[in-house]
């Protein structure tokens, strides 16, 4: 069994009403540990606190009640130890590719010689040779999200945080995508926080989906996915992957059925 | 006519450009030659042209346009040097905002002009009271605008920043600022455009060189076509100045365009 690198512990988090309104609950007292170099899917319908949940681990948001520790140590606030890949595109526009790429390594005032080493090398693995000089608004969504993938990687984080990154991408390019982080996932083993509402995409890339209810949300199953690695495209369409996908699918719908109610 | 927000040509757009001005002038041209309007009180552009040519060639007016460009940039860069980090630290920083933003949005209305009888008194008729003016008129503006942009940065650039490593000094110098760089050269420019009006009204009272000194003397002569073109003598500067804010805005920052 391998060692515990994230324990979240009763994390709940109430934003206050607006304008005297009801305080809303976005997220119930909610506990999770996660093993180092396993690949987490947070499956659940929109607006289940899932986003809010991914945002305490990143130090971006507080949690109302209970803590979050990173190997032993609780966490306070965004740090370098946490990359974190955005739904909305978020290079620097200002930065070609490189240097958003470098951005991390700067900060931590890696040497030049060093930061370019590194950063050529995640250029590589993300399949954008060629297009280090270009600005973010000349590539395409794809393109961004693989930049920022890079970006997060190349800062060696101990755990990657991804937040509905392929949300905005077409089919095709999104099952691309899929195929690139898994292929990444499987040769560096890194640990892997992803949340989607996408239940193929939650089955496919995971070794645990975590399904969440609708809001308040909290953890309603937590289901691993003993899949065999490599892991192909094709394998979406065998029997093992169709049961998941039913069960999941069951769960998620009367979820999003109560979400419709509430809201 | 093009539909709504169609473009058009480059070639279009110069001719349409051009063929406005060429309008206006005729216009003049017809109301003046054409006797429409006492040449007491309005010259036709012919005048204006020899008006304009003796000052340049006998009366020196080339030192007094210099005279002016230099108050107006030095009022003007002595601003932007000042409230650019200002207003960079207020649309960081939400407590120096909230200490300053009420007395910059008071100030901002105080009318640079009126300032002139009280600057005289404090620095004289020479060139810092110029200045003083043009600096008063630019700074609050500079600053509201500039914490305006840099209190608008998308936040999730800031986050994106915070989870690379980035901290509090980090953000401001990596993002804040470059993220605002191409709107604070936007606000410059614009500005700079007011910074125009206010040195004029400077060297309209006690002043003893400048475009706008030239402009009051001629008054009392009666030169309207001398006037007339120190006026647009001011528009053709304000032109040039704005092309090459946009050129060098465009050299700076050719993330924005790419």
């Amino acid at each position: 069994m391998t060692s515990t690198i994230l324990t979240i512990d009763n994390v709940s988090r109430v934003f206050p009403g607006m304008r005297g309104g009801e305080p809303v609950r976005a997220l119930e007292p909610t506990s999770l540990t996660v093993a180092e170099n396993d690949f987490i899917t947070i499956l659940g319908p929109s607006g289940c606190g899932k986003s809010t949940l991914l945002r305490i681990v990143a130090g971006l948001d507080r949690p109302s009640t209970g803590q979050v520790s990173l190997k032993g140590r609780a966490i306070k606030g965004p740090g370098a130890d946490r990359g974190m890949v955005f739904q909305s595109y978020t290079l620097f526009p200002w930065l070609t590719v490189a240097d958003n790429i470098a951005y991390g390594l700067r900060e931590k005032g890696v040497p030049l010689a060093q930061r370019r080493e590194i950063v050529a090398s995640y250029i590589e693995k993300v399949g954008l040779r060629g297009f280090e000089n270009h600005y973010p608004k000349q590539l395409s969504g794809g393109m961004q999200q693989r930049t920022a993938i890079a970006r997060a990687l190349a800062n060696d984080p101990a755990i990657l945080l991804l937040d509905e990154p392929f949300g905005a991408l077409d089919n095709q390019t999104r099952s691309l995508m899929q195929e690139l982080l898994l292929g990444i996932w499987e040769r560096e083993r890194k640990t892997v926080l992803f949340v989607t509402h996408d239940i193929e995409e939650a089955i496919f890339l995971a070794s645990r989906v975590i399904v969440m209810t609708a809001r308040p949300g909290r953890i309603k199953a937590d289901i691993p996915v003993d899949l065999p690695h490599p892991r192909h495209y094709t394998m979406k369409t065998s029997a093992a992957f169709s049961d998941l996908k039913a069960q999941l699918t069951e769960e998620i719908r009367v979820e999003a059925m109560r979400a419709s109610e509430i809201h | 006519m093009n539909r709504p927000l169609e473009p058009v040509s480059q070639g279009v757009r110069i001719v349409l450009g051009i063929s406005f001005f060429v309008l206006f002038v005729a216009a003049w041209a017809i109301a003046t030659l054409g006797g429409f309007v006492s040449r007491t009180f309005l010259a036709d552009p012919i005048t204006m042209l020899n008006d304009g040519w003796l000052l340049l060639t006998r009366f020196g007016f080339l030192t007094d346009i210099g005279v002016t460009v230099w108050r107006v940039l030095g009022g003007f860069v002595m601003a932007a040097i000042v409230a650019v980090p200002l207003g960079v630290m207020m649309g960081a920083y939400k407590s120096i905002e909230a200490l300053l933003e009420p007395f910059v949005s008071f100030a901002r209305y105080l009318p640079a002009s009126a300032f002139i009888p009280l600057l005289i008194l404090w620095a004289g008729i020479g060139e810092m009271q110029k200045l003083l003016v043009i600096f008063i008129g630019s700074v609050f503006q500079i600053i509201l605008m500039v914490a305006v942009a840099v209190g608008n940065t998308r936040r999730d650039l800031v986050e994106a920043a915070y989870t690379l490593g980035s901290n509090d000094r980090g953000v401001v110098k990596r993002v804040l600022i470059p993220a605002n760089a191409p709107e604070i050269a936007e606000i410059l420019r614009l500005v700079l455009g007011w910074a125009w009006t206010y040195v004029i009204v400077a060297e309209l009272i006690g002043s003893s060189s400048g475009i706008g000194h030239m402009i009051i003397d001629s008054q009392a002569l009666l030169a309207t076509g001398q006037m007339i073109f120190g006026i647009i003598v001011i528009g053709i500067i304000g032109l040039i100045s704005d092309f090459l804010f946009k050129g060098l805005n465009r050299a700076l920052f050719p993330w924005r365009l790419a």
